[in-house]
């Protein structure tokens, strides 16, 4: 009888430390509003990238299958569209510089174009590296550089603001990298197989971290505070959890078409208020969630 | 007299023993109606030799054909266990993958090594029917029928489930030194040997490809010396591959080099598209995800299954790297369900997500575990996802 309290205690604390079981779908994050394109009078068409601006406290959606930049306030509500007097063609990517130039990555144009919103003016910019023709596919931008993944030959390109390569980060046996983020002061570039690498900003590998090989197709990455890795799973549909040594904690969210679901979810990223938002563009939205 | 009885008693006790040992059988209730002879062989699978049917087979009532316990795979492995663990890894062979283990081999007895039916290659060829059994220059091994000298049969870490990496292959037999003489000019190391030899054969000498490259006719400065190649060079000439390039989803490979040269040799080619290998080949050392989930799925969309037919290889702006978009490219194929079916088009709406109906808001014809490729029951639980009221 004196192990009844006992084996209470005991059982209570196994449930209150244990961590999510891994395949489990821990319900750490809810959803809470979705960006769509309904109030612009057009839905959205293949999003395939998110902005957010801190200062202003905006999102903004790279609507590609409509040639559009959509605007957003911090609680969803839809702002304003911008399609540059029909000039953009297939953007899908795009970041606000510290001078409020928007640089948006033109696919059809194989362009980096900048956009001086005050002066009404749109350039185009073909880039080059080593000989070679540039394919941006992604875009941060940080104290005035511009981080481009190429996506001819994987590596991402630091630009000054005179679109000049400063630096890259290149993947040492040249397989290349699928997408990349600067966060806790290093770039951190996924690979094809969901591997990361982890460079120091002046372009050196500082540590490569090989992942539990449970995630289907590997698209998108995030990096949380401490150094947790989200990994955005474009066909299973599904977000999944990673210590910093690559081992996998646990996934959440699932394939479908309702809200909350994911149907070809293409970015994911972290908001400037902790709130995980995954663009998906077979769904045509971007999902917000909060922990 | 006693003592002849002995020895005679004896004499019989040995030559029983010595024949049970010859035959590999003994006299069981099961021989008294099926005929031993259908069970012995050159290999004879260790139960049966030890006379030992009930492993498998249950004397009087079974779930399954045959009076077997079990039934698939699963059965082999509950004593084949080292084999059920490594036939889970790498790349599988797809009558593994599907548990089909009497595809290949026999279950009582064969007179081949591994209990297979028949010569290995006939096992082989018997699904690789495309394969032509012989080239005008062969391959040695694929002459013999010798599938095994580079292939695994059940799962390997290669592509084509090969035994090691293509380059280390070949050159496990051709010697290095052998293979530099010949390639005097070759501006690299020896590698990449299947960008310009078909490993089983071909109409040309050293088992060169048949078709080559025009710029590679015309020799090597075409392409070579004239600075660092990458897609770029290739899209000098290859100007509508570049328009289809330059769409949102592209297969721009993010690699060192050059992006077409993952699929396509730049010498030489089986055919006019210069692929490395059959198109499915191609896409699956990428796509493996894709593969396994097609394999495992109940209902698959089955012909033509060629991804060309449907997947804009190089580039599209469309979902999917869809050739059109999810209406116009089903119904090129399913014409009558894209004039009379289920609402669908840019007037309709799915609720659930606000985007335009069309056939794979519904289907998913890269494989489901529901008829007709739904993503969900079709008697009611998909339907109920839009029409909640019903």
């Amino acid at each position: 009888m004196k192990k009844l309290p006992f084996l209470i205690i005991f059982t209570v604390a196994v449930l209150l430390f244990e961590g999510p079981i891994p395949g489990y779908t821990a319900a750490t994050w809810q959803w809470l509003s979705s960006l769509k394109g309904q109030p612009s009078g057009q839905s959205m068409l293949m999003p395939s990238a998110l902005y957010c601006d801190r200062t202003l406290e905006r999102y903004y959606v790279v609507d590609a299958g409509n040639n559009r930049l959509l605007s957003f306030n911090k609680d969803g509500e839809f702002l304003n569209e911008f399609n540059a007097n029909g000039q953009l063609q297939a953007p899908f990517d795009m970041v606000k510089d510290c001078e409020g130039h928007i640089w948006v990555i033109e696919k059809g144009r194989n362009s980096l174009t900048m956009i001086d919103l005050e002066n009404k003016a749109v350039e185009n910019h073909s880039l080059s590296f080593n000989g070679q023709t540039v394919f941006p596919e992604r875009l941060e931008q940080v104290d005035d550089i511009l981080y481009v993944l190429d996506k001819a030959t994987g590596q991402v390109l630091a630009l000054g603001m005179d679109l000049k390569v400063i630096r890259n980060f290149a993947c040492r046996d040249g397989t290349g990298f699928v997408d990349f983020k600067v966060r806790n002061g290093f770039l951190w570039a996924m690979e094809r197989d969901g591997n990361m690498v982890c460079f120091t900003m002046d372009g050196k590998p500082a540590s490569s971290i090989v992942m539990e090989d449970v995630v289907r197709f590997p698209y998108s990455l995030e990096v949380g505070p401490s150094g947790i890795f989200y990994v955005l799973d474009r066909h299973g549909g599904e977000v999944a959890v990673f210590d910093p040594e690559g081992r996998f904690r646990y996934r959440f969210l699932t394939p479908g078409q309702a809200r909350g679901r994911l149907y070809f979810p293409i970015e994911l990223k972290f908001d400037p208020w902790g709130r995980l938002c995954v663009v998906e563009e077979g769904n045509g939205r971007v999902e917000i969630f909060k922990r | 007299m006693m003592s002849k009885l002995m020895w005679l008693s004896l004499l019989l006790i040995v030559v029983l023993c010595v024949g049970q040992a010859v035959t590999g059988f003994a006299e069981t209730t099961c021989f008294q109606c099926h005929k031993r002879a259908d069970f012995r062989g050159k290999v004879v699978h260790q139960p049966v030799a030890e006379d030992r049917c009930s492993a498998c087979h249950s004397p009087h009532v079974a779930h399954f054909k045959g009076l077997l316990q079990k039934s698939g795979a699963s059965f082999c492995y509950g004593c084949h266990k080292e084999q059920a663990a490594i036939f889970a890894q790498g790349i599988v062979h797809q009558p593994v993958r599907q548990g089909q283990c009497l595809t290949c081999h026999d279950v009582h007895a064969s007179e081949a090594n591994g209990l297979l039916k028949g010569r290995l290659a006939e096992s082989c060829f018997a699904c690789h029917k495309n394969l032509p059994s012989k080239f005008k220059h062969t391959h040695k091994p694929y002459a013999k029928g010798n599938c095994r000298a580079c292939h695994w049969p059940h799962q390997s870490g290669n592509m084509q489930l090969l035994k090691s990496k293509p380059d280390e292959l070949c050159l496990s037999c051709h010697k290095s030194d052998t293979v530099r003489q010949v390639h005097r000019n070759f501006p690299r190391g020896v590698s990449d040997c299947l960008s310009c030899h078909n490993p089983h054969g071909s109409d040309r000498k050293a088992m060169v490809r048949n078709v080559l490259h025009k710029p590679y006719k015309k020799g090597c400065a075409e392409c070579h010396g004239q600075g660092k190649i990458g897609t770029e060079t290739c899209l000098r000439c290859h100007e509508t591959i570049k328009k289809e390039v330059l769409t949102l989803h592209s297969h721009l490979l993010e690699q060192e080099g050059c992006s077409c040269t993952a699929c396509h040799s730049p010498h030489a080619g089986d055919t006019s598209s210069l692929l490395k290998g059959s198109q499915k080949q191609i896409c699956r050392s990428c796509h493996k995800d894709t593969f396994n989930n097609y394999q495992d799925k109940l209902y698959i969309h089955t012909e033509p299954f060629d991804c060309k037919e449907c997947h804009a290889v190089h580039g599209s702006s469309h979902l999917a790297m869809l050739k059109d978009g999810g209406n116009k490219t089903c119904s090129r194929c399913h014409e009558t369900q894209g004039k009379f079916t289920h609402p669908i088009g840019e007037k309709v709406i799915d609720p659930r997500s606000g985007q335009i109906v069309t056939c794979v808001s519904c289907h998913n014809p890269m494989g489901t575990d529901f008829r007709y490729n739904l993503g969900l029951s079709g008697t009611k639980d998909l339907c109920i996802q839009c029409h909640r009221t019903y």
